[in-house]
């Protein structure tokens, strides 16, 4: 597999990561414009950890998941009696301040007799624990596989459980699912610990994929297309986002077919798709059916 | 430091202006759909952007590129309103918002193919030196912009409570329920609404890019921001609320990037909006949001 | 003695290794095509030319960090020793992030960021 291949498919790996957390929230029924901030998050937190303290990776990885989570919730305890576009905006404001607040982050240190660590709107470079550990692109590409595969598999087999339906409940009709005695704001915010721990595992391993993060990496742009990606992939099942970052960065950017013209093909297809499904391409309807027909 | 102030006051008024104008444009739409236009800011960079294709290649003049702009913007909004906003009334307003979104890209896209460069420059509305009012300095493009948000305004409210279009969205606005079934033609009205908002967008839009003198495809992403953060701050849904929330954003830019530099500046706007929203304030929350 | 030896295997080992690490410089003219450069990419080592490096050179954009996926091209030895050539194919102006992947004599990721225009492309302060 050649160079290319391989970082686009890496590409599509990470970007999953935040495409998940969206859907999550959305399947919650809130629609979340910053979950950017929480790949931003994992992201720092796991180059700091092992850059500057010399932390193993999957260490790391471990306790900037638990960043993300904490730092999700953060957010999500204010505005838990918040619907719509209130949330959504209080999720926004969030996730700008966090990016601002990268700008501001100076943490360096000393390491190998050298001035190391976030330097604010500089950046933050020499994330090289892959490089340290002789760990080559290809098995780099395998360990983000077996991360994301572990997600879906644990996603997959709560969405068959009591709680992913409970989940769905919540969704679709918070005071039905109340008058049932779900305790919808436990439900939230477990859900929104749950999508902070994905999107900064997301963001560790993007860090050190990429070697060198800076504020603008984290900016709305990621949050927006995670969610478009989410909606248009479809929530019936965690498979969804998937599909839909596989349509736009497996399919339309890599095939080069409409080179140049691929945002405007993609912004098209997403808003003529949703028209005719407005719950995405894998939407609940689908994915029942699909599970008929195979069992 | 008297003197420092009021001439903060007076630039963040006027930044305020243009925010105000954003954040009307957005809260009709609002008010009338309950759906938040994504695409709001990009249809108006792209009315801007013709208006610098005109520039670049006719050399028009600036009330042909203000018409331009305007057109442009209306256009625009045009083909969101029929792509992401009607086929979804009465459905998902996920849907709606997220499909406006992807509009979003396609228009900047669509501006880095047809203008690539990053930066243009636009025609100023006035060249010459700022007056000066004692230790104050006004530049006398902004008491442009301050006048025509308030003819704007002024034309804004006049259609609003002196047409029977005006009566029919104030009507949507208050009672939607009722609205439709006193028979109000209520798509034709969505459209005429998208219309107007649009028009308002790319006045503001044309204001911002001729009092700067430059444009940039961050234009889209800069509206869309500060009218929402504008409409939020004054009242999700209601038009006085957007003025008065564009001025005060505008205000409290201005006095904390004298006194806090430009990155606390977005940091304060976006805490208070924050605080705002999780304290519930109730002048904030209290029109539903689908 | 041994230990000594030990201690300052240890203690040199890591500035070796800071000692080694590459520097390098992009100079890129535009061609006819749209958004396609010719780039001259010089390599060196403490401070002096690097000859016969395996690399590979990418490009991200800061805002859309992993959406944009340009191809990396195969860099082929240029004119002096330390230098190398590739063609890039962006997919727009503005600031790119590019991305040089060595792979002999030594593996690393070395990260710069240069402003592309119509003409060829400026480095960015950072």
């Amino acid at each position: 597999m050649d160079d290319y291949a391989i970082g686009v498919l890496t590409n599509i790996g990470l970007f999953s990561f935040v495409a998940l957390s969206a859907y999550l929230l959305l399947i919650a029924g809130e629609m979340s414009f910053g979950q950017q901030a929480f790949f931003g998050v994992g992201a720092y937190a796991g180059g700091i950890l092992t850059a500057l303290y010399g932390w193993p990776l999957p260490v790391a990885a471990f306790a900037a998941m638990g960043l993300g989570a904490l730092a999700q919730l953060l957010v999500a305890l204010p505005t838990l009696r918040l619907r719509g576009l209130y949330f959504a905006m209080a999720t926004l404001a969030a996730a700008e301040m966090a990016r601002i607040l990268f700008e501001l982050l100076h943490w360096r240190r000393k390491v190998d007799g050298e001035l190391a660590g976030p330097d604010g709107t500089q950046g933050f470079r020499g994330i090289r624990w892959i490089f340290e550990h002789g760990i080559e692109p290809l098995h780099y590409l395998g360990i983000v596989g077996v991360l994301l595969a572990l997600v879906l598999a644990l996603l997959l087999v709560v969405e068959r459980s009591k709680l992913g339906a409970t989940l769905r409940g919540v969704g679709e009709d918070p005071e039905l699912a109340a008058s049932v005695g779900v305790d919808v704001q436990r439900v939230k915010l477990a859900v929104a610990a749950a999508a902070g721990a994905l999107a900064a595992l997301g963001g560790v391993l993007y860090a050190h994929h990429n070697t060198y993060i800076e504020p603008r990496n984290f900016d709305i742009m990621l949050g927006v297309h995670s969610l478009a990606y989410a909606l248009i992939g479809g929530l019936g099942t965690a498979f969804g986002p998937l599909l839909g970052v596989l349509l736009d960065i497996g399919v339309l950017e890599s095939t080069r077919i409409f080179q140049g013209y691929r945002m405007i093909v993609f912004g098209g297809l997403v808003a003529v798709v949703l028209i005719y499904r407005p719950r995405g391409v894998l939407d609940e309807r689908i994915v029942q059916w699909l599970r008929q027909r195979f069992s | 430091m008297l003197a420092d102030f009021l001439q903060n006051t007076l630039d963040g008024l006027s930044a305020g202006a243009s925010y105000a104008l954003l954040a009307l444009g957005f809260t009709l739409i609002f008010g009338v759909l309950r759906r938040a236009n994504l695409s709001f800011g990009p249809s108006i960079m792209f009315g801007a952007y013709c208006a610098t294709w005109a520039h670049v290649n006719f050399g028009a003049s600036l009330l042909l590129l203000a018409l331009i702009t305007v057109s442009g913007a209306v256009l625009a909004g045009a083909y969101v309103e029929r792509l992401c906003f009607a086929p979804h009334r009465g459905g998902s307003a996920i849907a709606a918002m997220v499909a406006s979104f992807a509009l979003w890209m396609q228009f900047e896209e669509l501006a880095t193919l047809v203008m690539p460069r990053h930066l243009y420059a636009f025609p100023m509305l006035y060249e010459g030196d700022p007056l000066s009012l004692g230790p104050l300095t006004l530049r006398v493009d902004t008491l442009a912009m301050l006048a025509a948000a308030l003819a704007a305004c002024a034309l804004l409210w006049w259609t609003l409570y002196r047409t029977r279009f005006g009566l029919a969205v104030r009507a949507l606005i208050e009672q939607p329920a009722a609205a439709a079934l006193a028979g109000i033609n209520v798509p034709w009205v969505f459209m005429r609404v998208f219309a107007l908002a649009s028009a308002l967008g790319g006045i503001a839009g044309y204001l911002v890019v001729a009092t700067h003198g430059q444009i940039t495809p961050m234009l889209g992403m800069w509206a869309t921001l500060k009218g929402l953060l504008a409409m939020m701050l004054g009242g999700l849904g209601s038009l006085p609320g957007a003025v008065i929330g564009g001025l005060a954003l505008g205000l409290i830019e201005a006095h904390t990037q004298w006194y806090l530099g430009p990155q606390l500046r977005d940091l304060v706007a976006y805490l208070l909006l924050f605080v705002l929203l999780a304290a519930r304030v109730p002048w904030m929350t209290t029109r539903s949001a689908s | 003695m041994a230990q000594a030896a030990l201690f300052l295997i240890f203690f040199a080992a890591p500035l070796l290794a800071h000692a080694q690490s590459p520097q390098a410089e992009l100079r890129c003219k535009a061609t006819g095509e749209d958004f396609v450069y010719d780039c001259i990419i010089t390599l060196s080592r403490g401070g002096r030319p690097l000859a016969g490096a395996e690399m590979a050179v990418a490009a991200d954009m800061p805002t859309m960090p992993m959406a944009h996926n340009v191809r990396p091209a195969r860099a082929r030895p240029g004119a002096k020793p330390g230098e190398y050539k590739a063609r890039l194919d962006l997919e727009m102006l503005g600031e790119w992030t590019i991305k040089l992947r060595l792979d002999s004599p030594v593996r690393d990721l070395l990260v710069l960021h240069y402003e592309f225009d119509s003409k060829g492309a400026t480095p960015r302060k950072r």
